[in-house]
């Protein structure tokens, strides 16, 4: 059977008004009980209400914030109820004519996009307080008479993950508004809902009311049980009884408060204490004045002005405060993607671990803009400016003067170096006679000679350029990583592990690349393909961050095998996609010595040198990082093959061709082939690695202990859910599912549905990411079984393919500090 | 009123103890006040004092008091607050409540030159037409002890009558200032809705209530109209017009038609008819087609709003609560059941009946549709004629007990007051004589801020129709000089 959830929410929230909304007294509580009262928020007999009309105006202002139409006049109603934290037992609100009716807030979660009605708007005072001690009951009446603005939304949402985001996107909207701080835990933002379940096709269910939700975490942990619990009612042909629970946050259950039997008839009856509110041209004008530029177009607009990706734009405009900065910084000179990547990374981790925010912080806008400034103008390079924020955090004063007083200036007067250079140059003439005729080795003395001359303050990239320059010569580094290309094959034809070095040698003297080539080879590790381990990687990782730091290359070439070429490659893109230098892996069927390893090594050397920012010009790749195989180049995402490479080598090796010319009538059909081309050239060219400054060792175990937590799981006609949750059991919490087409898979409730699985995962704070075993974008919308999958958790991968999540996902456990299924989800969905 | 008698009732206060005394004992055989206390002067509290924007200068009595001089006696209605003074409402509820704030209209008041010296009685939460529904005991008829003084405002109209005090403040929701008034022969204005302001007010229906002034003399009640009326921010339902009507008047209706009226009233209503035709108005009989549906509605609604009104009073806060209670809701339970009297409870039912869900339409919202028909009819009558004239009350002031008029018989009869609450036009009760040992009183209605044409026309129709005392009461403005015997 399929059922339907449907979620409506009614969020309260404390307008910041300076007093309270019918009466002079300041709305502020946490003070001493009873202090901010007075006759009218006391009610005492005779007193009046008298309105605020700047709690009126921040109610438009929501209102008007989240697209309602504004209500031209508006009345108050009195609500009739008893209870002691009320006193006046009445509640004065708004019922017929609430502020604002009719409005909307777009979400999206988990790439289902959803428009959310928000029915009204409507301004109304809240209560006291009554507390329990011992066998008393005490009142505080400080918060009785503040401005309460109730939104109530249709039952649009269908999970307690969406709840939580639409809570979220609203929380964001306020505080960008300046009307409230947003806090549930206070409860300056509260929340209430309504949840009903029905089979499929038959519209809304019985309504049963969820209060006592207090924080985020709560709304959705609430929500979910609730929506578990009337399934499973009626599952057992129970009915469900119209109710209001309240949610029990140390047992994680819901327990019942009231039947609707017995609950109230509020006998609403305008307010006669009051007229109408007419919100006249000035009114409205005043409340057009208080709207700022709302998240959603601030982020749109940081992405085209500033050129930043998504997932930046998205986190600077998280909070007004943050985004305010970055633009102060901007204007103060800082280069936005710096200043974007700073304070994603470093910077937040910073206040992190100081616990503060960045508004008080030490690091004002100017500061960081001089920091940025410093480093682009290479007068402090990577790590010393990492070390200089810490300073500015430490000592408080300007990155200017921490340089200056700890040396830490390179020198980066090209002139100066420019004589340095030519000075080892002349006292070292065998060296640069080696390196002229062809050989990279000197070149590593040359810069420690240098070095030492200036006490290792040289800007390295600096003395990198000017001694290319000065030899005429450019550097591409060749990190050896394993495969048939780096092997030979043994007298008995068996291919085995090997080393790189003859195939250097076939290219060096080739003509048809650049004379002026110097190759500086490293070795990572002699091993096949299928050999690979998470200590492979983490050496390979630190070798890239190593050169791309240092800048001592123009190019990198990966020399690896086929079998997990994907997987490198795609582990590469998510790591180092948004580098300045190319990198280009390859990798050959054949070893080294044939003809055509020797072709693909060359075209790689080709693309790696072929200068300008990255590979991606060269192979319409969407960041830096690109594959060659079988004479074709490819983008470093989605890989598959599209054949098994032939192991007879032709010898009269035709020139490189791209994807886009080989056509299948070509004579032979490429090896590998792009899944889902246009969504991949439209993927994100980032570097998640950027400034992580990992030792090999701590990448290595990190590494380890991501791919134990992982498995890719295909989904096969018998499946068991059984199976998966054996592996959850074991440890498992990254599952990288592959679904049928375009994301389905048998969700029944029986031992052969994933159903039971995903409920257990999702108990067990597992994650499931979704792709397809065939060319499918899985979004989950075309099928109900997909939207079922949607609703218990699974998150749908879109566009990338087995190998690219899964490399995504170890890239985001290497560099993220939390492991949280949500949060790693949403670092995964951000990178995209 | 004269500047001498002003002067004879400032007198009175320079001798508060003397002046309490001689309240006390006129006070044993009326019981028109609950509280008496002429000693204390309350300072002038700011709030709402000077609110009154655009209200014009705020008169006092004749003369300002000067500094030292002593201020001219008010007596309040106990459910008008004013500071340190109590609040009872003449309810168990609000038995020992002493109240921490001034109402506008008190503060307004004491800054012009009024103090109060006490809090007279009153139908319980001002619900009844004769003061026997008090907590404190019923208030008496100067003209007749065994007669009722009229209600809610009793204790007030009695007061004045009876020479305590030249003027008093009531409450008029349906006709608590100008029943009593009639019954007791002293002149009472209920003004337009709103033109006083309500903080201060302890609230019994919203929408129909307002201050009310009852004097012995026309002058008096226009002084104490000018000083505390305007705009407050406290109340924003409070109204002001830089342009009121025109004081003149030259075209008189009088209601006509099946009245319903005792021979005294009929006596009454017909001097005042001479007494028109005698000062060259022009007059015309009319009638009203609504009128028949005012007291219907008129309890709608009050009871309505009431219900709400008073679901404050739970014990939580302030007023009558038991010594223990299991809970907060049995808390409320026992305070409400012990602190409320049984006509309070009646109409707190019928509004929280009348304004339950799914019956709304067939009640509440169907009075407030005669409501609006009510209002309509009185607009198109006062852009003819300037006043209409009309009974106060069938009746001359009846026993107490429920003998001559019961519970239900007395709310029939506020068909001719609830008019002009429901209108939320002003109107004033002017006394017309004697009939048969009691007093008289017609009331008279104009438009929205017609407050000075009511006065004016008062004013000529009392060199017509004197005022008189009931026997025995001189006002104690005239006692002798300090040092001879009080009896």
């Amino acid at each position: 059977m399929s059922y339907r959830s449907f979620v409506g929410l009614e969020i309260h929230i404390q307008l910041a008004t300076r007093t309270k909304v019918f009466c002079g007294c300041r709305a502020r509580f946490g003070e001493e009980p009873n202090t901010n009262i007075c006759p009218v928020c006391a009610g005492y007999p005779g007193a009046l209400p008298a309105l605020n009309e700047e709690a009126m105006r921040l109610g438009y202002v929501v209102a008007r914030a989240l697209n309602c139409d504004l209500s031209p006049a508006c009345e108050f109603e009195r609500k009739n109820y008893f209870y002691p934290d009320l006193p006046k037992n009445y509640q004065i609100s708004q019922f017929t004519r609430p502020l604002g009716t009719d409005g909307f807030i777009d979400l999206e979660f988990r790439r289902n996009k959803r428009r959310v009605k928000i029915r009204e708007c409507h301004l109304e005072e809240d209560a006291g307080k009554m507390i329990h001690a011992g066998d008393q009951s005490l009142l505080d009446y400080n918060r009785a008479g503040t401005p309460l603005l109730e939104i109530v939304t249709d039952p649009d949402l269908e999970i307690g993950e969406e709840a939580e985001v639409l809570l979220q996107e609203f929380r964001r909207l306020v505080r960008y508004l300046g009307v409230c701080d947003g806090n549930m835990e206070e409860g300056s933002l509260r929340c209430d809902a309504n949840v009903s379940v029905n089979l499929e096709g038959q519209g809304l269910g019985t309504k049963v009311e969820i209060k006592n939700m207090n924080s985020f975490r709560f709304v959705r942990k609430a929500l979910n049980y609730e929506i578990d619990r009337q399934r499973d009612i009626i599952e057992r042909g129970g009915t469900i009884v119209q109710e209001t629970r309240l949610w029990n946050e140390n047992r994680d259950v819901s327990e019942s408060m009231r039947v609707k039997e017995s609950s109230n008839d509020y006998r609403y009856f305008p307010e006669p204490d009051m007229p109408p509110f007419v919100a006249t041209p000035e009114f409205l004008t005043s409340v057009d004045d208080l709207i700022v530029e709302l998240p959603i177009a601030r982020t749109a607009r940081f992405i085209s002005d500033y050129r930043l990706t998504d997932a930046q734009a998205s986190f600077l405009c998280e909070e007004r405060q943050i985004a305010d900065y970055f633009e102060h910084a901007v204007r103060l000179g800082a280069s936005p993607a710096a200043a974007a990547v700073w304070l994603m990374g470093d910077v937040q981790k910073l206040l992190n671990r100081s616990g503060t925010r960045l508004s008080d912080s030490p690091l004002t806008p100017d500061r960081f803009a001089q920091l940025l400034t410093l480093l682009d103008a290479g007068r402090i390079h990577g790590k010393i400016a990492k070390q200089t924020l810490e300073a500015v955090f430490d000592d408080d004063s300007d990155p200017q003067e921490i340089i200056v007083a700890r040396s830490w200036e390179q020198i980066t007067d090209p002139a100066a170096i420019d004589a340095i250079v030519e000075d080892v140059l002349r006292s070292n003439p065998q060296a640069v006679a080696q390196l002229r005729a062809g050989d990279a080795r000197p070149k590593g003395f040359l810069v420690g000679r240098i070095m030492q001359a200036t006490n290792g303050r040289a800007e390295p990239r600096l003395v990198q350029d000017i001694l290319a320059r000065k030899l005429d010569v450019q550097f591409v580094q060749v990190l050896s990583f394993g495969g048939a290309i780096s092997g030979r094959r043994r007298d008995d034809g068996v291919i085995v592990a090997g080393e790189l070095s003859q195939l250097i040698e076939q290219v060096v003297r080739d003509a048809s690349l650049p004379a002026d080539i110097r190759y500086e080879a490293v070795e990572l590790g002699r091993f096949l393909s299928e050999e690979v381990t998470p200590n492979d990687w983490a050496g390979l990782i630190g070798a890239v961050d190593a050169h791309l730091s240092v800048g001592d290359a123009a190019g990198i070439v990966v020399t690896t095998g086929t079998d997990t070429l994907a997987y490198t490659a795609a582990l590469l893109h998510w790591l180092f996609g948004g580098a300045d230098v190319p990198i280009v892996l390859t990798a050959s069927a054949m070893t080294g010595d044939a003809p055509e390893s020797t072709h693909n090594f060359k075209e790689a050397v080709r693309i790696a040198m072929s200068g300008g920012a990255g590979g991606g010009a060269a192979v319409d790749s969407p960041g830096a990082v690109s594959v060659v195989f079988d004479r074709v180049a490819y983008p470093a995402l989605n890989l598959k093959f599209e054949r098994i490479p032939a192991r007879a080598a032709s010898t009269d090796a035709p020139s490189v061709v791209t994807p886009a010319a080989a056509t299948p009538a070509a004579a032979t059909p490429p090896a590998f082939r792009t899944w889902n081309p246009d969504a991949v050239r439209d993927a994100a060219g980032r570097s998640l690695y950027e400034l992580q400054s990992l030792t090999v060792d701590a990448i290595a175990e990190r590494l380890e202990a991501a791919v134990t937590k992982s498995f890719i799981a295909k989904v096969f006609p018998g499946m068991q859910a059984s199976s998966l949750t054996a592996l959850i059991d074991s440890g498992t919490r990254f599952f990288v599912l592959e679904l049928y087409d375009s994301g389905t898979a048998n969700v029944g409730e029986t031992p052969f549905g994933l159903r039971r699985a995903l409920e257990y995962g999702r108990r067990a704070g597992a994650l499931f990411l979704c792709t397809s075993q065939q060319e499918g974008n899985v979004d989950f919308s075309p099928y109900i079984t997909s939207h079922e999958l949607w609703r218990e958790g699974a998150v749908p991968m879109g566009p990338l393919t087995t190998e690219s999540v899964y490399g995504l996902l170890l890239a985001v456990l290497l560099t993220s500090d939390s492991w949280d299924p949500e949060a790693v989800s949403q670092a995964m969905e951000r990178a995209q | 009123m004269s500047t001498t008698s002003i002067r004879s009732w400032r007198a009175v206060l320079s001798d508060p103890d003397r002046y309490g005394a001689a309240l006390a004992d006129r006070n044993r055989a009326l019981n028109a006040f609950l509280e008496i206390d002429a000693k204390r002067r309350p300072a002038a509290s700011p709030a709402g004092a000077g609110e009154a924007a655009g209200a014009g200068e705020a008169a006092g009595p004749g003369e300002a008091a000067g500094p030292g001089e002593a201020a001219v006696p008010i007596a309040v209605k106990d459910n008008i607050a004013v500071r340190g003074y109590q609040l009872t409402c003449a309810s168990r509820m609000l038995e020992n409540f002493v109240c921490p704030y001034d109402a506008t209209i008190v503060s307004r008041l004491i800054a012009a030159g009024y103090q109060p010296v006490g809090k007279t009685n009153l139908d319980e939460f001002g619900m009844g037409s004769s003061t026997d529904n008090s907590a404190g005991g019923p208030t008496s008829n100067p003209w007749d002890t065994d007669r009722v003084a009229g209600g809610s405002s009793g204790g007030s109209a009695a007061a004045v009558a009876a020479g305590m005090v030249p003027v008093a403040l009531g409450t008029d929701t349906g006709g608590s200032v100008r029943q009593p008034a009639a019954f007791c022969g002293v002149y009472g204005l209920k003004p337009t809705y709103g033109a006083l302001s309500r903080y201060g007010l302890v609230a019994y229906a919203s929408s129909l209530e307002v201050a009310g002034i009852l004097a012995d003399s026309v002058d008096l009640i226009s002084d104490v109209y000018t000083a505390a009326a305007g705009i407050d921010a406290m109340d924003q339902t409070s109204t002001w017009t830089a342009s009121p009507p025109s004081s003149e008047t030259r075209t008189v209706a009088f209601l006509s038609g099946d009245l319903g009226l005792d021979q005294r009233t009929t006596a009454g209503y017909a001097r005042m008819r001479d007494a028109v035709a005698s000062r060259g108005y022009a007059h015309t009989d009319v009638e009203l087609s609504t009128s028949d549906y005012a007291v219907p509605a008129y309890y709608t609604i009050a009871t309505a709003e009431a219900s709400a009104n008073l679901a404050r009073f739970n014990g939580v806060r302030y007023g009558e609560r038991p010594l223990y209670a299991e809970n907060p809701e049995s808390l409320v339970r026992a305070a409400r059941s012990a602190g409320f009297g049984s006509e309070v409870k009646l109409r707190i039912l019928l509004g929280t009946y009348v304004l339950r869900s799914g019956f709304q339409e067939q009640y509440y919202q169907r009075a407030q549709k005669i409501r609006t028909a009510i209002r309509n009819e009185f607009d198109s009558l006062f852009a003819t004629y300037d006043l209409l004239v009309l009974p106060v009350f069938p009746t001359a002031a009846f026993r107490h007990g429920a003998d001559e008029l019961d519970a239900f018989q007395q709310k029939v009869a506020d068909k001719f007051t609830t008019l002009a609450n429901l209108a939320a036009l002003p109107a004033l009760s002017i006394p017309t004589g004697v009939f048969d040992g009691l007093p008289v009183g017609i009331q008279v209605m104009g438009p929205p801020h017609s407050e000075a044409r009511l006065i004016e026309f008062a004013r000529v129709i009392a060199t017509e129709l004197p005022f008189e005392r009931p026997p025995g009461y001189e006002p104690l403005s005239t006692l002798p000089p300090s040092g001879s015997e009080v009896a």
